[in-house]
């Protein structure tokens, strides 16, 4: 396939762009150095005649072709509409001033490009340079915005044709990036690419009713209207508590009430939900800890205050505040003094920086994360703990939004460099580290084979880290652990383990942090973490 | 909206298979669709356990239990799970059960 890619190229080429070569990725260690499969499954022909997959035969949208050329106009037309929208401080009150800083101001150096997981992984690939779709963007802007003249378009070499397929093309590509802002830390002048791909998926979503089905109707809207993007509704977290509960007494023998709609604590948790569903260790060992340490805080069983994701930070502003400030209320409604988010990155982003500019008045309650409460805990000695029963191999991975974005960098290492013996470093870590490769909804985007794509692609680069992390104790014999304190992330890995057979080959588990904190509690008989895949 | 062909009927499906029409679900489709999901010939009394657990829950809240309750209630353990419905309980099991496609961050 042709690897030079040129914008004219999304307009013009019939075919499929690009078709992702698994001898171009970039190499993993053994035995993950052998090509076994493709990388990426190739979808039927029934589903391409439904679903556009014209960008790189991956489908994280799929959109359905156009009837004909009313149709495709119209489309287009919508889509202009959008995009003049984005610069008008009414219509964008979120991201106006950096949007137009990355799109007057790049200089198109491509620092940004080596500093890309997803651009360095896929063995280099054009359209996932993270210039590729501000260029585009701003092509069309020149021509059907700005409407400047053909002339000055040559001169600056900006030409462009706009045409269903090439829109269709852009609507994916936003999909490509897992807006894990690596680019924008290296930038010298402070241009956030990332966020280019963040206000596209916000004009389809906006403007166009586009997004993938998980994060939108299956995410922000059911979370909405039943409590949680996992479905879950309050009855539903009621019989999960007590069943948090009672795994707690058979494993530690303590009886623990966990706090729920408690007036007046003095602060609300809020959980992702993923880990009622998925990961009840990570609710139990909070409780332990919380109960032991005598915090005073409560869960909420309203709508939207049980579950801290917030997927419009991702894709959509009308989502985004809608979430923000429900939790917003429910806090205020508990009289709790602030509200403290568990392990989920996207959701620190969300509500704790982007609320910001949502919550006004007396909803803008303060907002924080648990881990410097956690740490806060540990160093305290109000809980005994005995790194010992942690010896095994621990590596942390940095979730993007709370270290790169928020610089919460050192409290998940202070608390692991006294609680894990055998804690490492990946290279590079903190605020340089890669993302899991699920960022920004990909490890919820779990249709066709997009999650292929994410961990033969985006995952890549993390993948290669954490095996280098381990490299002194490569066998299955040695059992290891991923610290990822996000519920995103821990999705990602473990859907990226299992496609690589990692647990099995290597022994790699992964687990949020707070399980290794009641791990090494001493007044804890049995072990607290378990060596069971899941 | 894809579709499947199972002993003689048309289900709506979506694009990983995952049953749209709830009320359409019936035993002969779930044993229908074993082979699919890499079960041989007959569906066992132990898959109906698993498969009844799980639409019962379904209709009490709406959403798959979690995998560790779903153990924990019929006494069996991961591994004998993951022997019923190779594919895992996530994907095989609700499939097989007729339920929708687990959503969120799980």
């Amino acid at each position: 396939m042709n690897r030079l890619i040129k914008i004219e190229d999304f307009s013009s080429c019939r075919e499929q762009l690009v078709e992702i070569d698994p001898a171009e990725l970039i190499p993993l260690p053994p035995p993950y150095d052998k090509i076994e499969k493709p990388p990426i499954r190739k979808l039927t022909d029934d589903q391409l005649k439904r679903m556009d997959a014209s960008l790189d035969g991956v489908v994280a949208i799929g959109l359905p072709p156009p009837s004909g050329p009313e149709e495709e106009k119209a489309f287009i037309d919508k889509f202009l509409a959008g995009l003049a929208k984005l610069f008008t401080v009414e219509n964008n009150w979120t991201f106006l001033q950096p949007l137009v800083h990355t799109l007057e101001y790049c200089v198109k150096c491509q620092i940004c490009s080596d500093s890309c997981p997803t651009y360095i992984a896929s063995g280099k690939q054009e359209i996932y340079r993270p210039t590729m779709r501000p260029e585009i963007l701003r092509r069309i802007i020149s021509k059907y915005i700005k409407k400047e003249n053909s002339l000055v378009r040559k001169f600056k070499s900006s030409d462009i044709d706009l045409t269903w397929q090439t829109l269709a093309r852009l609507a994916e590509l936003a999909y490509r990036c897992t807006l894990c802002r690596r680019c924008a830390q290296v930038c010298p002048i402070g241009c956030d690419n990332a966020l280019i791909s963040r206000e596209i998926r916000k004009i389809f979503s906006q403007e166009m009713g586009i997004a993938p089905k998980e994060i939108h109707e299956k995410g922000s809207v059911q979370q909405l209207r039943v409590g949680s993007s996992t479905g879950m509704t309050s009855a539903a977290l009621k019989n999960i508590l007590e069943f948090v509960e009672e795994e707690i007494e058979e494993k530690t023998g303590r009886k623990i009430k966990i706090p729920l709609d408690k007036k007046g604590a003095d602060m609300l948790i809020i959980h992702n939900a993923g880990e009622f569903m998925a990961w009840p260790e990570n609710l139990e060992a909070f409780a332990i800890i919380l109960d032991a340490a005598g915090v005073d805080y409560t869960l909420s069983s309203e709508i939207a205050g049980y579950d801290s994701v917030n997927y419009g930070v991702w894709y959509d502003d009308f989502q985004f505040a809608r979430v923000a400030i429900l939790q917003s209320q429910v806090a205020r409604a508990l009289g709790v003094r602030k509200i403290s988010l568990g392990e989920c990155g996207h959701a620190h982003k969300a509500g704790i920086v982007i609320a910001d500019r949502v919550l006004v008045g007396d909803l803008n309650i303060p907002r924080e994360s648990t881990l410097p409460l956690l740490e806060e805990i540990v160093m305290s000695g109000k809980i005994k703990l005995d790194p010992g029963r942690n010896n095994f191999p621990v590596t942390l991975h940095d979730p993007c939004n709370m270290v790169r974005l928020m610089g919460i960098v050192e409290p998940q290492r202070r608390i692991l460099r006294k609680i894990a013996p055998q804690f490492r470093e990946m290279t590079p870590h903190g605020v340089e580290n890669y993302c899991c490769g699920g960022g920004s909804g990909f490890a919820i985007t779990q249709s066709t084979n997009f999650p292929d794509w994410r961990n033969a692609v985006s995952g890549r680069m993390k993948f290669k880290q954490i095996l280098e992390a381990f490299q002194d104790v490569p066998g299955p014999e040695v059992k290891k652990y991923v610290c990822a304190p996000c519920s995103n992330c821990k999705g990602q890995f473990r859907d990226m383990f299992e496609y690589y057979g990692a647990w099995k080959k290597s022994g790699i588990m992964y687990g949020g942090l707070v399980e290794l904190i009641v791990n090494a509690m001493v007044d804890i008989e049995k072990p607290f973490h378990q060596w069971e895949w899941h | 909206m894809a579709q499947i062909e199972l002993a003689g009927k048309t289900y709506e499906v979506d694009e990983d298979g995952f049953l749209q029409e709830l009320d359409k679900w019936s035993e002969e489709f779930a044993q229908a669709y074993a082979h699919t999901e890499d079960i041989e010939g007959t569906l066992t009394e132990e898959h109906w356990k698993v498969i009844n657990y799980l639409r019962n829950y379904f209709q009490q809240f709406g959403i798959a239990p979690m995998i560790r309750k779903i153990c924990k209630d019929l006494g069996i353990d991961m591994t004998k799970l993951y022997e019923l419905f190779p594919t895992g309980p996530a994907k095989g099991a609700c499939k097989l059960a007729g339920l929708s496609k687990p959503t969120g961050c799980v």
